[in-house]
């Protein structure tokens, strides 16, 4: 009955012009560019004692920015789904301004705030918890602070989704059953949330690890990680097939989660009916 | 009384009260921090003055800078806003096997690792001796708003567009590009819009692309200050880091009248 | 099944349990002064099925969601077996709510559901499974304790969810309308196993409902609700057959609505005066305040229970077969009335003849408390 009309489908050609040229002729060059040597490139990227090291940065740090990212955007999405209808607007209003703040301005911020002369130091000296400046800056923890600040918004929206999907008569039922405030918490609403979880977990783990400017800006040289190898191997060793052969390797240990990110379910499967 | 119903526990908004403070901390402190008198950001600042912000706009180079960031994230968002557009119609209410993929690669630069893409387009525009030039960096950048541009339009045009319009329309005889006109282009509007106030953002804010293709002469706002940072932390990266911080609130407020403005159905 | 387990709950066939729910001068706004319920006031008795009908925003959800504690009154009392609860949150309060679409846990097995308010209650694991068991036994699910409740037919949903509202013993079954959202025949055979489960438990329910047909085959009484008030409270043929308004009369079924003027009282039977000058004989209504001589008011005669023989003289204009019975439309004491018959002989229209019907099926109606537009 409704035919769609045929010649609608052409107005594709933009975006695949547009992703073959910037996209899939660069990828072709890094595979090109990663063989140029037969496996040359990949044996020493492999072998570096820097690659282990740096894998591991990126897989912890990665791994904590996500989980205190949950806990705080869990946080953040039941405060607005529980807010009146101008606090919701407020509090949106709130996480999303430095969702449109430039990381690096984020990162330059947190550098000012954590340096040994920053407020942050000036403040614990003023009420006493120290006597000298601690040392806040140039270290993982400065990293994970930046990147969580970063990712928040990234990871309130997917749970904030899967709590608006859940049908409110479910709480009202499970509250003439007895339940209580935590016990709903606990017992209905978490479980019910679980899609959202996984799919701002996801999304927040794959943005971490390819983060770049954080670690130069926020880290100590020991906290690279593994897209600062990258332009380590491109600026500082000038080799163009080992950051080739890198970046496919980050691209294949990436991709699956992509896929599986892309494949969840985007509304909450649970609830309204 | 009060509805029962959906009262939150005070404890979470005891809770959330840290964790939003933890998000608008840096976005706070810019501005303070670029109107110390001294020669280092540093806490309490030294004073008060507007020094930094005259370093800022006397330096040529800084200046250069900025321009260059409005003119690259210019072209980028017109480009990004004719592809994302374009692909939101072209998918809108099409249901084909393998819908779901090209979706999935249309929103694909939101996901993948600017790092790998940014050494790939390195390699790109080295062979092609663009190295250097700020339309290279545009082109990037206008792929990198594309899906946001996408999203924003196949919403509305989810929220606003009537499929019966359109088929009334072409039994009426409109051709495509009036059928584009007087029934696309009116629901599209606000997700264009405001497709292009975020892609301004992102390209505004991009530094690792930009990094990798900068020249001499081209070096954007961002990578000038990524630049600077890792050498000292200036009141003048303060003072430039102000602007992004009022774009930002700017783009904000935007969103928030297009938002408004959307009538409610 | 077992038949020496011992179940918590006295499932005698028959057996009246719940306790007296007192609903008391309830009044309840949501902006001050805009009231959507309006001084309600009725007793929910052990084991009767109470049936609160009415249009939407006539105040029905709002007094059920007062009586489950999800909204707190603005003025009165409801009190179970004499104690108020009106203050008492939801979950302290003891009452079965079911909902419409039945608002099954989504992630948890039928079993786990009918566990829920029992681990609520903190009883002990086992003893929580075997009651849980022997719920889902009683309702005929037992082979579908497995399951999820999103792979069950919405029959056996629902009678989940009767299971899990049943479970822990509650005061009162409290059912917000649960067959709002299905079609025709799904509806008729699922008000059959509420009636059929309430039999058996022998529970008392209060029932929120717009379906008037629902109301009048599941009640033991109907409380008509308009305008945040309660119109008109009885047994269901009470209801229909009486009425005490235009509101009533015209909600449930179709009525004719006969100006006469009232000419006094004879016995418990009204005298009135028809528009043609015709002098007849009414039920009075059950209102506080008696009309005078002279007023003027309205008959409510049901079309089924008019027939074609008797004093009034009468055309036919319209005539209508309709499969159960036939509607045929007459001109008489100056104004259309609808009679409604099971006879297969049908009058062409045109047709002299004569109509009547007996004193007490016509009602006199209380016209003054102007509380709806609902007549037909």
């Amino acid at each position: 009955m409704n035919r769609p009309a045929p010649d609608r489908i052409w107005l594709l050609v933009p975006v695949g012009m547009l992703y073959g040229l910037l996209a899939l002729l660069p990828m072709g060059l890094i595979v090109q560019f990663s063989f140029a040597d037969g496996a040359a490139h990949y044996a020493d990227v492999l072998g570096s004692h820097l690659l282990l090291r740096v894998v591991q940065n990126t897989v912890a740090i990665s791994l904590i920015t996500t989980i205190i990212a949950l806990l705080l955007a869990y946080i953040l999405a039941a405060a607005l789904w529980r807010a009146s209808p101008r606090g919701r607007n407020v509090l949106l209003a709130f996480i999303l301004l430095p969702f449109w703040t430039a990381v690096l301005i984020k990162n330059f911020a947190w550098a000012a705030l954590l340096q040994d002369n920053g407020a942050i130091n000036s403040l614990f000296q003023a009420i006493g918890i120290t006597d000298a400046p601690v040392t806040l800056l140039h270290n993982r923890l400065a990293v994970i602070i930046g990147m969580v600040h970063y990712v928040l918004p990234y990871a309130v929206f997917p749970i904030y989704t899967s709590m608006l999907s859940i049908d409110p008569r479910i709480e009202r039922a499970a509250r003439s059953l007895g339940a209580s405030a935590p016990h709903i918490a606990w017992r209905i609403i978490l479980p019910l949330t679980i899609p959202g979880i996984t799919s701002a977990g996801l999304l927040v783990f794959i943005i971490s690890c390819g983060f770049f400017i954080t670690p130069v800006i926020l880290g100590a040289p020991s906290d690279m990680m593994v897209a600062n190898l990258v332009d380590y191997y491109v600026h500082t060793v000038v080799d163009f097939g080992s950051a080739a052969a890198l970046a496919v390797l980050i691209l294949l240990a990436v991709l699956p989660l992509i896929v599986v990110q892309q494949l969840l379910p985007k509304e909450g499967m649970h609830g309204a009916s | 009384m009060a509805h029962r119903d959906g009262v939150a526990h005070p404890l979470l908004f005891l809770l959330s009260a840290p964790i939003v403070l933890f998000l608008l901390l840096p976005s706070l402190i810019i501005i303070p921090m670029a109107l110390t008198k001294g020669e280092l950001i540093q806490f309490p600042p030294e004073g008060i003055s507007i020094h930094a912000f005259a370093d800022y706009l006397s330096d040529t180079q800084w200046l250069q800078s900025t321009l260059l960031s409005f003119q690259v994230a210019a072209l980028a968002v017109i480009l990004g806003c004719l592809t994302g557009s374009a692909a939101a119609i072209a998918l809108h209410n099409k249901r084909f096997a393998g819908k779901g993929l090209v979706t999935s690669v249309i929103l694909a630069p939101i996901v993948v690792p600017l790092i790998v893409l940014a050494l790939g387009e390195y390699l790109l525009f080295a062979q092609a001796r663009m190295i250097g030039s700020w339309i290279a960096i545009s082109l990037v950048h206008a792929m990198l708003v594309t899906p946001y541009v996408f999203i924003s339009v196949q919403t509305s045009l989810t929220a606003e567009l009537n499929p019966a319009l359109i088929r009334s329309a072409r039994s009426l005889g409109a051709r495509p590009l009036s059928v584009f006109r007087h029934v696309y282009w009116p629901a599209i509007r606000p997700g264009v819009l405001s497709g292009a106030i975020l892609g301004f953002a992102v390209s505004f804010d991009e530094v690792v692309v930009a990094l990798f293709l900068q020249g001499p002469d081209t070096v954007t706002l961002p990578v000038r200050m990524f630049t600077a940072i890792q050498f000292e932390l200036t009141p003048k990266v303060a003072a430039s880091a102000s602007i992004f911080i009022m774009l930002a609130t700017l783009a904000l407020i935007a969103q928030a009248l297009l938002t408004g403005r959307r009538p409610v159905r | 099944m077992d038949a020496g387990v011992s179940s918590a709950l006295a499932l005698g066939a028959g057996h009246a349990t719940g306790r007296h729910v007192d609903v008391q001068h309830i009044w309840k706004a949501y902006t001050p002064g805009a009231f959507v319920v309006r001084d309600v006031t009725f007793t929910l008795q052990p084991g009767e099925f109470l049936t609160l009908l009415g249009p939407s925003g006539s105040g029905k959800t709002s007094t059920l969601m007062m009586v489950a504690g999800f909204e707190v009154p603005t003025e009165g009392q409801i009190c179970v077996d004499g104690k108020d609860v009106a203050n008492l949150p939801p979950e302290r309060r003891n009452f079965g709510v079911v909902f419409q679409g039945y608002a099954l846990f989504p992630h948890m097995s039928v079993l786990a559901n009918i566990e829920f308010p029992l681990s609520m209650k903190r009883v002990a694991r086992a003893r929580r499974r075997s009651m849980a068991m022997e719920m889902l036994d009683r309702v005929g699910l037992a082979d579908f304790a497995a399951r999820r409740p999103r792979e069950l037919s919405g029959g056996q949903q629902q009678r989940v969810a009767l299971a899990r509202a049943l479970v822990f013993e509650p005061d009162a079954l409290l059912l917000d309308e649960p067959l709002g959202a299905l079609d025709r025949k799904l509806r008729e055979q699922l008000q059959v196993e509420i009636k059929d489960i309430q039999r058996r438990v022998g529970i008392s329910i209060l029932y929120v409902t717009h379906d008037q047909d629902e109301a009048m085959m599941m009640s033991d009484r109907i409380a008509v609700m308009a305008n945040g008030a309660i119109a008109q409270i009885g047994p269901p043929s009470e209801v229909y057959l009486h009425p005490d308004t235009p509101f009533v009369a015209g909600f449930l079924g179709e009525t004719n609505l006969l100006p006469v003027s009232f000419e006094g009282q004879q016995g418990a039977q009204a005298v009135v005066r028809y528009a043609d000058g015709t002098i007849g004989h009414a039920r009075m209504p059950h209102i506080v305040r008696p009309p005078r001589v002279g007023d003027r008011a309205l008959v409510s005669l049901r079309p089924e229970r008019i027939s074609f023989s008797g004093p009034i003289e009468a055309v036919v204009s319209t005539h209508a077969f309709l499969g159960r019975h036939a509607r045929t439309v007459v001109q008489a004491m100056g104004q259309p009335i609808i009679v409604s018959t099971t006879d297969l002989v049908t009058p062409a229209p045109g047709t002299a003849l004569h109509i009547g019907w007996k004193d007490e099926d016509a009602q006199l109606l209380d016209d003054s408390s102007g509380d709806g537009n609902g007549s037909t």
